[in-house]
């Protein structure tokens, strides 16, 4: 068994080089497919933190009369967070509020002035609370509305939010259902054509699949050099592709992060360099073999 | 001469191959073979001789099974051929050498390799290889073309590197069809001689051809096929013009 494991691993290696034009064009096909499965792997990912990113900064913030004091604010905080939709409930005191205007607005003496003019902090304090879900901002809109502390809101942002968590919403759902039916479109198509050059290959041996039978050589021995060629093929498409999509990845970045700055592609590209290659690996060999398989059924006539 | 192709241990006269009222129909065809019923002892070397289409293929074919037949039943060495599983089937081919018009020869392989390969699959050591490769193409006259792709090799030397293939595992019996289909006289009858001394050294050799000069000059046994019927067989035969 490990003679013949040896010798067919061998064969495999050889039939490869030795079949120049062929193989080329079969790696150069999957390389094709393998590249189109890593660019929506990507862009996938990247699109997922983009919308991360946004979905970070929708919240709903809860702004409190002036005479209610911290400590009931700080009760109604851990209210909030005993929930599950909450993600996160944060505290900004009316001095810290004044800082944060004063700091925003640091270049506009105008209104630096009129606050001087003003005398006492006339900001509120509040709660900005995050949720884990975009869709469930409604749910503690409502709450907040009708809890027992409502007397105490001077208002709730949350109308304004609205609008914009809406249409995030529609958003994210349509890029992911347009970017998984294009994905498996190209993905398919790809299969598909790399499933054909592999067919073909193996139609070019079918000649040699019948002189190894008549030589007396068993189905098994002469499917593990065409298994081998398949993980060979497999590799090697998958180390190419990870090149192009290195090379491509360093094209778009700067055109990407311009207008979207939280979206680094480049370090998407190293922080999953692993998985990336691992993933291409392991689809290309499943693919060389699989596709040799089923294309050698017919010859061996099993 | 080397002793891997003499095959003194088995004993001489037997029926290595019989077939016992054999019909082979293919699918929407006239009878390729009809009810043939014929022995081929161990050591002979029989001539099948018949136009193309007259069954000859088919005859060994169903040695070698790659066909099944549609009656009747083929014996090799004793063994009904129906019988052998799929599994076993590289087994039975392993004792049966086979050479073809077209050399059937891996075309991305060198000489030496295409031979080893038939030892490879049979689990030979590599030592052994080594050893009776070289050898056995010595034998066939290809000694220094062992690096060769077939490519590189006349149709002559092609031809010998299929019979030195066919020999290298030393099989009970060889079975060439048409071997000399392909190749100018000399090399015919080189290959013909080569056919003859493998036959002295007592491994049944089975010869497919319609070539009348050749089958003259084997001057053995000689059976003529008519459309898949048997016409003729004698012992010491001249090729017939029908």
């Amino acid at each position: 068994m490990f003679l013949a494991i040896g010798r067919t691993s061998k064969e495999a290696v050889q039939n490869f080089f030795r079949n120049g034009w062929l193989s080329i064009a079969t790696v150069s096909i999957m390389i094709l497919f393998l590249y189109v499965l890593s660019v929506f792997v990507v862009i996938g990912f990247s699109a997922n933190n983009i919308l991360r990113n946004v979905e970070d900064k929708v919240n709903i913030t809860i702004y409190f009369k002036p005479e209610v004091d911290e400590n009931a604010i700080l009760d109604i905080k851990s209210n909030l967070e005993g929930f599950n939709e909450v993600k996160s409930v944060d505290y900004i005191s009316k001095n810290q509020a004044l800082d944060d205007f004063k700091a925003n607005n640091s270049d506009d003496p105008i209104i630096l002035q009129s606050l001087d003019e003003i005398g006492s902090n006339p900001l509120l304090a509040s709660l900005v609370v995050k949720a884990n879900n975009p869709n469930q901002y409604q749910l503690i809109a409502d709450y907040v509305g009708k809890a027992y502390f409502s007397d105490e809101v001077s208002r709730v942002n949350y109308g304004k939010n609205k609008e914009v968590i809406d249409k995030l919403n529609s958003i994210i759902a349509t890029i992911r259902r347009i970017g998984i039916s294009l994905g498996l479109f190209f993905g398919l198509v790809s299969l598909l054509i790399s499933f054909n050059a592999i067919r073909i290959t193996i139609y070019t041996h079918r000649q040699e699949v019948e002189i190894m039978r008549l030589v007396g050589a068993s189905n098994t021995y002469i499917r593990l050099p065409f298994i081998f060629e398949g993980v060979i093929y497999g590799i090697v498409s998958a180390f190419i592709s990870m090149l192009i999509l290195f090379i491509s990845v360093k094209f778009v970045t700067p055109y990407i992060s311009t207008t979207v700055p939280s979206a680094n592609l480049a370090s998407f590209y190293w922080g999953n360099f692993g998985w990336l290659l691992f993933g291409q690996v392991i689809f290309g060999s499943l693919l060389g073999v699989v596709g040799s398989l089923i294309a050698m059924r017919k010859y061996l006539q099993v | 001469m080397v002793k891997e192709i003499e095959n003194e241990n088995v004993e001489h006269g037997f029926a290595m191959i019989k077939f016992d009222g054999v019909s082979k129909v293919y699918k929407g065809n006239f009878p390729a073979l009809e009810s043939i019923d014929l022995e081929i002892n161990n050591g002979e070397f029989i001539s099948i001789v018949g136009q193309s289409g007259s069954g000859k293929s088919t005859m060994l074919k169903l040695i070698y099974a790659e066909e099944m037949p549609t009656a009747g039943e083929v014996y090799f060495d004793g063994k009904p051929l129906s019988r052998i599983s799929k599994r076993k089937l590289p087994f039975h081919r392993r004792a049966i050498g086979t050479v073809f018009q077209d050399f059937k020869l891996l075309p991305r392989k060198t000489a030496f390799e295409n031979v080893a390969y038939a030892l490879e699959v049979a689990g030979a050591p590599n030592l052994e290889i080594e050893e009776n490769v070289p050898q056995i193409l010595d034998i066939v006259g290809l000694g220094d073309k062992m690096e060769k792709y077939p490519h590189q090799l006349s149709g002559g030397e092609q031809q010998k590197v299929a019979i030195a293939r066919a020999l290298v595992h030393t099989p009970m019996v060889i079975i060439a069809d048409e071997p000399t289909g392909n190749l100018d006289p000399v090399s015919s009858l080189e290959i013909v001689q080569l056919l003859i001394r493998i036959n002295e050294l007592g491994t049944t050799v089975i010869l497919a051809s319609h070539d009348k000069d050749i089958v003259n000059k084997v001057n053995k046994r000689v059976l003529a096929l008519d459309k898949g019927r048997i016409i003729s067989d004698n012992a010491k035969g001249k090729y017939k013009i029908f």
